[in-house]
């Protein structure tokens, strides 16, 4: 029990984690994401056409198709990103609405999208394209530890992609010079601008990576929860990873916290429910509790709790 | 090395903005490794040529020579590739990064992780900042977080950051507006060993003593234009005060005797803390009677924004009480204060005085939009509003576009202030508070505004005026009172004050007790 | 090309206006590249979303239907769309981001749902009932966030956000375990005399969806627009949106202003709750956040926060949203293709602000320019 607990609650919590650290990118940089919803969908939307077109190219049971659509998924989310950067540093637009419009585009396209490619490819008018379900492996061996052992047991392969892109991405935010120069824009542009960064520069590739991030964590669920792509993806885990970002202070070892927090507490009561025999609607109730954990932590620690200060602010150059 | 003595030369330049022509032909030039200062009022422009040096403007006219070579110098980066630095007013900081990470911050010395992946080498960069603070006396802790230092340590920052960057023009944007007056004498101290360890310095200020102190020439500029260049030792301060102010400094208020009534306003024992939670009003006491002009003097930032906002209500009281006609006002809302004849010019008119989206006839109701007078039953009566609004333009001479219907924010400085004092003095309150009234306005502005503050003390109203300008404060008050580091050192009547008493106290030279 | 623009956006006379309009046709005209683009014809596609919604007559129509009948069902669609921009622009207007709309519109419905729809009240009451309620669930929300905003200093649009999914969860467990229909795995139908839309009305030989409270919306606008310009409380919500620091030195209890905010806009939000899930729909999908709410910001932000404006855009919007159902139907294109669109449309919408201050620009520019020739 204890076991699927740890299992089903990492499968859920990585993809998340990816997913917080895109916003963490774009919101450390002050630039205010809530398209991470529609970022995380569209890089599925791409990875999973990526998959779809390459698994007609490879025999059955290939991993081939699995990886394409990983790497396809980082580069549509990374193109879909530059929507937000045009309308919030190009177009100064007010962040917050360009994340609604952001999300709402990627919802209408990439279910036009999946249709009409579905109609031209296969000749079926569906909006899903079907994933083939992914792999999982167990390290034989040390896994038979109790407890511990099943970190390491039934793990899907983008766990283990996940965290290695997020220690990359760790080290880029906290080691390099460049993740010293975007903590820089998101505290105080201004300075950053006088010390010779190009403010804009730093935002727009901070947003680039947020989608390319998130996309991560969309493909990982597709594979994960539905084996397909279908407009189902948005299920909201875009906003449910800005609750996880928030919670962990915009920092990303505090925020791999709340990850494991919601991801524990999802399986956790998961499991609880169908031990206790309760009928399946009550994971609902179980699906709060990331939410109201987070909103009594700002209730009762707002002061600890600092955004980065030029968040959202539109930062003209010219003005002083 | 161009063979010119001169490390800088400025010349003819021109810069304008819409409506000001911030520069009109200016030339400077500086030589290697003096101490240059550049005095002027408000909006003569000091600023705005040391603006262009450093490349945050272009001008429109004019060209540049760094070390005999003709730049054009584009922005703040090339001119820090040109060895000049400068530390604005308003500190370029970023307030959770560490002193070390703001000096090194867009030139991060690095070392290669397993040869290839880019490193900022923080070990390294504290040892060199450490160094460095130590070479020039500059003591700073390189690993404590910028938001916990104090604001002259923050001022020591941004000179080892430009120290950091090897520059070798060094210009300082009035530093010591900011500074309590030990911190001033360590600063200028400071300033002068830079100087003797070679390099050039460029110093924006309008205070006369620290000109007198440290530089070796003085640029005087008033309205845009260069009126001359002194050598600081041969120049008396009262010449060079002339010199900036373009005439003699006569303009002396048309005022008769004050003929006190009651006590309007009492403060007793008041404390006030700032933002950061420091004490900034310490023990504060004073009291303005009806037909008084009370004129609080002092160097920016020793409480009087503090207690202004105390006494006002947008800031509580941590201590003490303050009383309006014997009423304890103290734990009184804002509107309470209003409805008991608290009358407000505040400093910032743009975003505390108006509502900058707001038409000019609802800014002028802006405090007395809810009374019977504009509304009835929470419906507002449009016909008064705008009669109010076509009246004040009328009265006080208000200009602006359209009239009632002009947003505030695209009328002029002037015409914002007179909109404000207009609806202020309007209220017919028992206590009027100017806190930095003529603050950038003309000198035609400034003198009717003094008459509308005598005005009102004649009217009856007890006057608190806060002004940084001596000259204001010698000029309107009846009684004077001098803040420094939050306390008021000495109340006295006017008459029995001089100019250089005043400003020993306001300095904290002096500390005496009320007489 | 420049000095066109500033011909077509510049000066100030309803300036927003026109930018609305231009934005609506930028949008349009990307819609018809994207159909020119997979083969249709633009215009057809176009005339379809009108035939569909009621305004131009379709080739032939089913039994009991005519362009009319088309006409009240698009009004039908509309009204909530009208309370949800009219919430979000009451709170744009304070200085407030209401994105919580979707989870007040759920609140509302479901409490009214519960409380009066499976009851068995005569309509006489039950109607006006459902509206009180909605009203009172709305604001009820409206206010939690205004409070949390003003006494624990929490960005509203995060706690709205969690407040979204807390209320979606909520309500999805009360609805799979209480009040699922077996076969629609949605709510149940609500009862006629609650539903605030009269379903299937015979009158004229035809089949009409009334909405009741289209009247109402229309009126909710008027009263916000007369609220807003012409009272004590609307120059303070102003005030306060414009400028904290103003109004507080004017003697604006700031806190108080954001509670009460809040609570209007969560009032129409809850308005637009009772309106779709007891009006247009009758049942709640459970599981899922309505969309509505996130396109009222963008719908809001296309009528420039003005009450009238709000109306207007409804109406397009909803032109769109129900048109594309025909469209689909005549020319086998995708019915997502309309949310395509629209989303363009409140894209270009995002960048009114950008079009004004550009075209400031280019004016003072030209201005400049022909000064300088004299």
């Amino acid at each position: 029990m204890i076991d699927t607990i740890i299992i089903e609650g990492l499968a859920f919590a990585l993809p998340m984690f990816i997913m917080a650290i895109g916003g963490i990118f774009s919101e450390k940089s002050g630039i205010t994401n809530l398209a991470i919803e529609g970022l995380q969908g569209f890089g599925a939307f791409a990875g999973a056409f990526a998959a779809v077109i390459t698994m007609g190219m490879v025999s059955a049971g290939s991993q081939i198709p699995y990886y394409v659509s990983f790497i396809a998924a980082v580069l549509g989310g990374m193109l879909y990103a530059l929507l937000h950067v045009m309308l919030c540093i190009r177009f100064k637009a007010n962040q917050v609405i360009s994340g609604v419009v952001v999300n709402m585009l990627a919802m209408a396209l990439t279910s036009f999208l999946t249709k009409r490619i579905n109609e031209a490819l296969f000749g079926a008018k569906s909006d899903k394209f079907i994933l083939d379900t992914s792999m999982r492996f167990t390290v034989p061996g040390i896994s038979k530890i109790p407890v511990l052992g099943a970190v390491i047991k039934s793990v899907y392969p983008f766990e283990i992609i996940i965290l290695v892109v997020a220690f990359i991405a760790w080290f880029v935010m906290y080691k390099t010079p460049y993740g010293m120069h975007l903590r820089a824009c998101g505290d105080n542009p201004q300075a950053a601008d006088a010390a010779g960064i190009d403010v804009y520069k730093v935002r727009t590739w901070a947003v680039i990576f947020s989608g390319g991030l998130s996309a991560i964590g969309g493909m990982s669920y597709a594979y994960s929860i539905s084996a397909n792509f279908s407009p189902s993806i948005y299920l909201g885990f875009g906003y449910l990873a800005i609750a996880a970002l928030i919670f962990g202070n915009w920092s990303i070892l505090p925020t791999f916290g709340a990850c494991l927090l919601f991801g524990f507490a999802r399986s956790g009561g998961q499991v609880l429910i169908q031990h206790l025999g309760m009928p399946s609607t009550y994971n609902d109730l179980v699906r709060t509790l990331p939410y109201v954990v987070t909103l009594l932590l700002l209730v009762f620690f707002s002061k600890n709790n600092r955004s980065p200060r030029a968040l959202g602010e539109i930062y003209d150059k010219g003005k002083r | 090395m161009g063979d010119s003595e001169y490390i800088i030369e400025m010349k003819h330049i021109t810069k304008s903005f819409p409506g000001v022509v911030a520069n009109n032909d200016v030339s400077i030039s500086i030589k290697q490794g003096e101490i240059y200062a550049l005095l002027g009022e408000n909006g003569a422009g000091k600023s705005t040529i040391m603006s262009i040096l450093f490349g945050m403007y272009e001008p429109d006219s004019g060209e540049i020579y760094i070390r005999g070579k003709k730049e054009r110098i584009s922005s703040p980066r090339y001119a820090t590739k040109l060895g000049i630095g400068m530390v604005h007013q308003h500190f370029k900081l970023v307030s959770n990064y560490t002193v070390t990470e703001n000096i090194i911050l867009g030139m991060e010395p690095q070392n290669k992780l397993f040869g290839f992946i880019p490193r900022v080498d923080i070990k390294k960069a504290n040892r060199d900042i450490a160094e460095l603070s130590e070479r020039y006396g500059l003591k700073v802790d390189p690993t404590s977080v910028i938001s916990d230092l104090n604001v002259s340590t923050q001022q020591r920052v941004e000179i080892l950051k430009m120290l950091y960057r090897e520059a070798d023009i060094l210009i300082f944007d009035e530093p010591t507006a900011v500074l309590t007056p030990q911190e001033i004498e360590s600063l200028l101290e400071i300033i002068r060993s830079l100087r003797d360890a070679g390099k050039t310095i460029i110093i924006i200020t309008h205070k006369l003593e620290e000109i007198k102190a440290i530089a070796d020439r003085c640029a005087i500029l008033n309205r845009g234009k260069l009126i001359d260049v002194r050598e600081v030792k041969d120049t008396s301060t009262a010449e060079m005060a002339n010199l900036m102010v373009g005439r003699k400094v006569t303009f002396t208020v048309d005022k008769t005797e004050a003929d006190p009534g009651n006590v309007v306003l009492r403060v007793e024992d008041l404390s006030v803390k700032d933002e950061m939670g420091h004490e900034a009003v310490k023990d504060v006491s004073f009291e303005i009677r009806s037909g008084e002009i009370f004129a609080l003097a002092g160097v920016s930032g020793n409480g009087q924004n503090e207690l202004v906002d105390a006494i006002a209500g947008l800031k509580k009281a941590e201590k003490g009480h303050i009383f309006l006609n014997d009423k304890d006002i103290t734990e009184s809302t804002v509107r309470e204060r209003i409805e008991s004849g608290l009358a407000y010019v505040p400093e910032d008119r743009q975003n505390v005085g108006l509502v900058m989206g707001y038409t000019l006839k609802d800014n002028l109701v802006l405090k007395d939009y809810y009374t019977d007078k504009y509304s009835s039953r929470t419906v507002i009566k449009d016909e008064a509003k705008a009669e109010n609004g076509t009246r004040l333009i009328q009265e006080y001479d208000i200009r602006s576009g359209k009239g009632n219907d002009t947003i505030v924010s695209s009328m002029s400085g002037g015409n914002q202030q007179k909109a404000i004092i207009a609806r202020e003095i309007e209220m017919n309150g028992r206590v009027v508070i100017f806190m930095q009234p003529t603050r950038g306005l003309d000198v035609g502005a400034i003198s009717n505004i003094h008459k509308q503050i005598i005005d009102e003390r004649d009217r009856g109203a007890a006057v608190l005026l806060i002004s940084l300008e001596l000259d204001e404060v010698m000029n309107c008050a009846d009684t004077i009172g001098v803040i420094f580091d939050g306390r008021i050192n000495r109340i006295a009547k006017a008459s029995e004050l001089t100019v250089e008493e005043v400003g020993r106290f306001m300095m904290g030279v002096e500390k005496g007790g009320e007489s | 090309m420049k000095r066109f623009l500033v011909k077509l956006l510049g000066g100030k006379e309803y300036q927003m206006l026109r930018i609305s309009i231009f934005s609506i046709v930028l949008g349009l005209l990307a819609g018809a590249v994207i159909l020119l683009l997979i083969g249709e014809n633009p215009l057809a596609a176009y005339m379809n979303l009108l035939q569909g919604s009621g305004l131009l007559p379709k080739r032939s129509y089913a039994g009991k239907q005519n362009m009319f009948t088309d006409f009240v069902q698009l009004l039908d669609a509309m009204t909530p769309m009208v309370f949800a921009s009219l919430s979000v622009a009451v709170a744009l207007k304070g200085g407030l981001f209401n994105i919580g709309v979707s989870g007040m519109m759920m609140a509302s419905g479901f409490v009214a749902s519960v409380l009066v729809g499976y009851s068995s009240l005569a309509a006489p009451i039950a109607k006006p009932l459902v509206l009180l309620i909605g009203i009172v669930t709305g604001a009820f929300v409206g206010s939690l966030i205004g409070w949390l905003k003003y006494k624990f200093n929490i960005n509203e649009v995060v706690s709205a956000i969690m407040i979204n999914y807390i209320l979606m969860y909520v309500i999805t467990f009360f609805i799979n375990s209480y009040y699922v229909d077996a076969v629609s795995r949605q709510s149940k139908l609500i009862g006629e005399s609650a539903r605030l839309t009269l379903v299937d009305v015979r009158a004229m030989g035809l089949k009409f969806n009334i909405p009741l409270a289209f009247v109402l919306a229309i009126i909710a606008a008027f009263v916000i627009r007369f609220l807003m310009d012409r009272t004590t409380l609307g120059y303070e919500i102003k005030a306060v949106g414009l400028s904290r620091s103003a109004a507080s030195y004017a003697g604006i209890n700031i806190g108080r202003n954001i509670l009460t905010t809040m609570m209007l806009s969560g009032a129409l939000a809850g308005l637009a709750g009772v309106t779709y899930f007891c009006g247009y729909m009758g049942t709640i999908q459970p599981g899922v956040i309505p969309s509505m709410g996130f396109n009222a910001i963008a719908v809001a932000l296309l009528g420039n926060s003005n009450p009238v404006g709000c109306i207007f855009a409804s109406f397009l919007i909803t032109i769109i949203t129900r048109g594309s159902i025909y469209m689909s139907s005549q020319q086998g294109v995708e019915i997502e293709l309309a949310d395509v669109i629209t989303a363009i449309i409140l894209i270009f919408a995002a960048c009114s602000e950008f079009f004004r201050m550009y075209v400031s620009r280019l004016e003072q520019e030209i201005l400049a320019n022909s000064q300088s020739v004299e």
